[in-house]
């Protein structure tokens, strides 16, 4: 019996089958946890689809919703916005990740410690740092608006998420705060993945701090930038709980973005079809900018 | 063996007759899971008191409340819904029932309700914001009665003889009592999350309607002249803090706490929580000021409704069992939350009140909010953010009642 199983495994693993035999678990699993969800969304995104509007039926409406947006003027200012909120938060991040990364890359005393005070922002939910933050910056409580005013910046104590001026800026630092470790834990477990004999050869050669960082730290995590940075934009474009916390989008539209627009529209509007389209342009956008970015960072480049 | 006595017999059939009710009330058993967006402490421990009695009276029922952000209430109950990932009991507010309903999403207890021998208790109105198409959907909980908070000792330092009966003596209050060199304000506007109802219900005041027949009824020029006189309390009197486009329920009860502001506009579900801070006669409540066309203060009755037969008679007993007196009672300790009954609410904890006048007051006059279909989706998504565009120069009166006129008309077609 079993021998004859055996003797059947043996043919059938000659056979042009087999690798797709052997694929088939992980395949099946693919599909039904990133392809059917994904080509389910983009379905939506041509239906209907209004969950308090049963009457009006799920039928296709081709490409109406996306007509919709190109005159609707909130998707164009959620789309300046999310650019802003994207890049102006990324950006920074980096900045404090690598700053933070090189900075404990020193072997100097208490480093171990800092590291993991360091993280400890990016420990906290969204939820909480979002509340922690809202009242920091509380334009009646607000330890930094007391911080700021002892320090002779500010007159009185300022309404940060309520000027529009201030409101998006001041999201941005917030989730500056909470995602920057991201960054310092990857690029510094990237620093020390850098062989020690560069350092040593770049000191015989009176290589000082700057010189070290541009010609020796900085190439070696280019891999690593470009991979958190595409990761952290997804991350950033697709999420819209801190603005929800901090703003609602507000005041006016001067935070809204795509992500919060979709969410608004889902759970709000229950307009299911309107926000498929939304997540479908926020989808392309993201592969369209990723793969521009890697292509032009160079980042595949065999060096 | 004791004799069988007159007395002994009217005791034993006394108790026999109890017999069965006691029997449905342990009856019921299972798991029930209940949905809720209570925030504050003083909810929670009003709820963990609530719970308590229920597990004394039904032992049986093993009862998780679950807690969902009110923020995210829709979408989690949307996705429930979708996914069939259904709690047993979903709190329900009166303005979420057409959108709960068009999702198919709450059961008719109609039969249930007329059989409740506590039905009686709840006058007709009660029932209104849980009824749709004659079916009844939910049973009251407890109501939220919209009032005016004041500042009662700066409005004796200030010779004013008393809160403002309507709108014009409102703002001429509020401009009396504002000195942003000291960093006070008349009013704590409430322009950030959940700012909307505000402005809704002034439209009202002013005589506007919004849907009838399924229709787009508001009155342009009526919208106009309620959007105008609110915004123009920021924009012209000045005499909201800065921070009003982000101002929501915490920011507002902490803006008349800390005593930046002078009046307020909320419900009695904050009393406790005024109580607990203020020195007696610090403050005061009083019934919403009149508008020109109405006078508008929302009667908001919290129901529970079932969302999922599986277990629905131990669902019911938990949600008729907020009719009862004691968990009414013991709610209302603990949240200053009024009950739905109308029995309850001649307890004399309550009736003894002076605070709780301006309540009485309002049940009144006071109305239902405003129900129909894409209510949430626009009064969140359109009139917040229009109004919040006035409020810091992005707009005008005229260009954001123009914008939430068509936000309505997108909303209903």
């Amino acid at each position: 019996m079993s021998r004859s199983l055996a003797t059947r495994i043996a043919g059938i693993s000659d056979t042009k089958a087999w690798p797709w035999l052997l694929l088939a678990p992980s395949l099946l699993l693919v599909f039904a946890v990133i392809i059917y969800p994904t080509i389910s969304g983009i379905d939506l995104s041509f239906r209907q689809m209004r969950l308090n509007r049963m009457d009006l039926g799920i039928g296709y409406v081709g490409l109406r919703h996306y007509l919709a947006l190109l005159d609707d003027p909130i998707f164009w200012i959620s789309l300046q916005n999310t650019a802003v909120w994207v890049f102006g938060t990324v950006a920074l991040e980096l900045a404090c990740g690598l700053v933070i990364a090189v900075a404990l890359d020193y072997e100097l005393p208490g480093m171990r410690v800092m590291s993991v005070i360091i993280l400890l922002p990016w420990f906290l939910p969204l939820v909480v740092a979002g509340n922690i933050w809202a009242l920091m910056l509380d334009s009646r409580l607000g330890v930094i608006n007391a911080a700021l005013q002892g320090l002779g910046v500010i007159e009185g104590f300022k309404a940060w998420f309520a000027d529009p001026d201030w409101a998006l800026p001041a999201a941005i630092l917030v989730e500056t705060w909470h995602g920057f470790p991201f960054f310092g834990l990857l690029l510094m477990a990237g620093l020390k993945g850098i062989p020690s004999e560069l350092y040593e050869a770049a000191a015989v050669d009176g290589a000082g701090f700057w010189h070290r960082f541009i010609h020796i730290q900085l190439p070696g995590l280019r891999m690593i930038i470009v991979a958190t940075v595409v990761l952290r934009a997804i991350s950033l474009m697709n999420s819209p709980e801190l603005l929800l916390i901090l703003t609602g989008g507000g005041p006016g539209r001067s935070t809204q973005v795509l992500s919060l627009y979709a969410f608004q529209k889902a759970y709000r509007e229950f307009n299911f079809g309107y926000a498929g389209a939304l997540s479908v342009v926020m989808f392309l956008l993201l592969m369209t900018c990723s793969w521009l970015y890697v292509r032009y960072s160079n980042a595949l480049r065999e060096d | 063996m004791n004799a069988l006595t007159r007395r002994g017999l009217l005791a034993s059939t006394a108790a026999l007759a109890a017999t069965p009710r006691l029997a449905h009330a342990a009856g019921h058993s299972g798991k029930v899971v209940y949905w809720h967006h209570f925030t504050s402490q003083e909810e929670f421990t009003g709820l963990k008191r609530v719970m308590e009695i229920f597990k004394q009276k039904f032992p049986d029922i093993a009862l998780q409340q679950e807690n969902i952000p009110n923020p995210e209430y829709m979408a989690k109950f949307t996705a429930a819904v979708v996914a069939n990932t259904r709690p047993d009991v979903t709190m329900v507010a009166a303005e979420r029932l057409p959108d709960m309903l068009a999702m198919n999403g709450l059961v008719d207890l109609t039969s249930r309700v007329n059989a409740w021998p506590n039905k009686v208790n709840y006058p007709d109105d009660r029932w209104k914001g849980s009824t749709a198409n004659g079916k009844i959907y939910g049973v009251p909980a407890f109501t939220f009665v919209d009032w005016t908070y004041y500042r009662k000792d700066w409005f004796e330092q200030a010779g004013i003889s008393g809160p403002p009966k309507n709108l014009e003596d409102f703002v001429t209050i509020a401009k009396k009592l504002t000195d942003p060199s000291k960093n006070r304000y008349g009013f704590g506007m409430r322009a950030g999350p959940g700012g909307a109802a505000y402005l809704i219900d002034l439209m009202e005041a002013f005589g506007s309607k919004f849907v009838v027949d399924g229709k787009n009824a508001m009155d342009k020029a009526k919208v106009l002249a309620a959007v105008k006189w609110y915004s123009e309390l920021h924009t012209v009197h000045k005499v909201c803090p800065p921070s009003v486009t982000n101002d929501g329920f915490r920011q507002i009860m902490e803006g008349f706490k800390t005593g930046q502001t002078a009046m307020t506009w909320h419900h009695t579900g904050s009393l406790t929580e005024m109580v607990r801070f203020f020195k007696p006669g610090e403050f005061g409540t009083a019934a919403k000021p009149a508008g020109p066309a109405a006078r508008v203060a929302r009667l908001a009755y919290l129901f529970n409704g079932i969302m999922k037969a599986d277990n629905i008679d131990a669902a019911w007993d938990w949600i008729s069992f907020w009719g009862e007196t004691d968990p009414s009672i013991a709610f209302l300790e603990e949240t200053g939350y009024f009950p739905a009954s109308s029995v309850i609410a001649k307890d004399a904890r309550i009736t003894g009140n002076p605070l709780y006048q301006a309540a009485a007051e309002t049940l009144g006059f006071g109305t239902l909010p405003p129900a129909f279909v894409g209510m949430a989706g626009w009064s969140q998504n359109s009139v917040l953010p229009e109004f919040q565009k006035i409020l810091v120069g992005q707009s005008t009166p005229e260009k954001a009642t123009d914008a939430m006129l068509k936000g309505l008309d997108a909303a209903l077609n």
